[in-house]
């Protein structure tokens, strides 16, 4: 449990870290060029850090299905939204909306056990801890920022009128 | 609305995305999953590349160096979020994964690291990732 909970942790960590990067890139590459890049590096990282582990076993695919070649087009319809909801929403309101939506998902998989994970049933406890943390994502990414605008409009109205009828 | 369902079908993605890896591990094992979900996504995010003629990757070498290693980390990401859901569950691993990645994002922001315009760490952020903790322990505890 511990090594689970240090391995989110880690994953966060370099998931925030990678957005930073990824965006620097966007900005001169734009979306198609970046997510390319970024894909393909995390297949070549991917391979080495497999092969350093498992040696050729990596390339054993005893159990292959048909579909685990295609699961990682999900991840094409992720940037496809991701970039959408941005350009309609503006960052802040989008991205709070995609956490809720990870964490609803995420509530809703658990409960259900679909694919054959464990199942974790679903409790009013389980619901209480999504919504404090929904919550607490909503405080992080609108806090302070409604009253920066209003310090904003505050200072604009005050230009206005200083130069108002001159 | 559209941008609603946007966002909202993106957040889906992202959980669906570690779940199907998840799952794809306990057949093929985790460095197999992580290596093909990568491969098949880079193959796809190519073909569009030359399908809408996106010449923009002649602009890589405008880029810090350090900036195009970003897609390195999905490695050990994939493999944490798997180790994660076959662990501690969907729910918990997705919801500590989030409260690392804003913390680690409002730490710098408000150092200013990486060339990102400095904002000032405020009260309802710190208020924010005390909700969530908050909410982690409610779930587990």
């Amino acid at each position: 449990m511990l090594l689970g909970l240090f391995f989110a942790v880690i994953a966060g960590l370099l998931v925030g870290l990678q957005n930073i990067f990824n965006t620097r890139v966007n900005d001169h590459a734009g979306t198609w060029s970046t997510t390319a890049l970024v894909l393909g590096l995390g297949f070549l990282a991917s391979m080495t850090l497999g092969l350093v582990f498992e040696g050729t076993e990596l390339f054993a695919l005893h159990n292959m299905k048909t579909w685990f070649w295609f699961s990682g087009l999900i991840g094409v319809g992720v940037v496809v939204c991701l970039v959408q909801g941005t350009k309609l929403l503006g960052p802040t309101f989008a991205i709070s909306i995609v956490l809720t939506s990870q964490l609803g998902s995420a509530l809703l998989w658990d409960s259900a056990g679909w694919f054959g994970l464990e199942k974790i049933p679903f409790t009013a406890q389980q619901l209480a801890g999504v919504l404090v943390i929904i919550g607490g994502v909503i405080v992080f990414k609108f806090g302070g920022v409604s009253k920066e605008k209003r310090e904003v409009r505050k200072v604009k109205t005050h230009m206005k009128q200083q130069t108002a009828g001159r | 609305m559209k941008g609603i369902l946007f966002a909202f079908l993106a957040g889906t993605f992202i959980t669906l995305q570690g779940v199907a890896n998840a799952r794809i591990s306990q057949d093929i094992g985790s460095w197999q999953a992580a290596t093909i979900t990568q491969l098949t996504g880079f193959i796809a995010a190519l073909l569009i590349v030359l399908i809408v003629k996106d010449k923009k990757w002649k602009q890589f070498k405008q880029v810090r160096p350090i900036y195009l290693t970003g897609g390195s980390f999905a490695a050990v990401v994939i493999y944490g979020n798997i180790y994660g859901i076959h662990s501690i569950g969907v729910t918990l691993t997705i919801a500590v994964i989030l409260i690392s990645q804003l913390s680690i994002t409002f730490l710098i922001d408000g150092k200013g690291w990486f060339g990102v315009m400095k904002k000032e760490m405020k009260l309802p952020q710190f208020i924010g990732i005390a909700m969530m903790i908050a909410g982690v322990v409610i779930l587990k505890f």
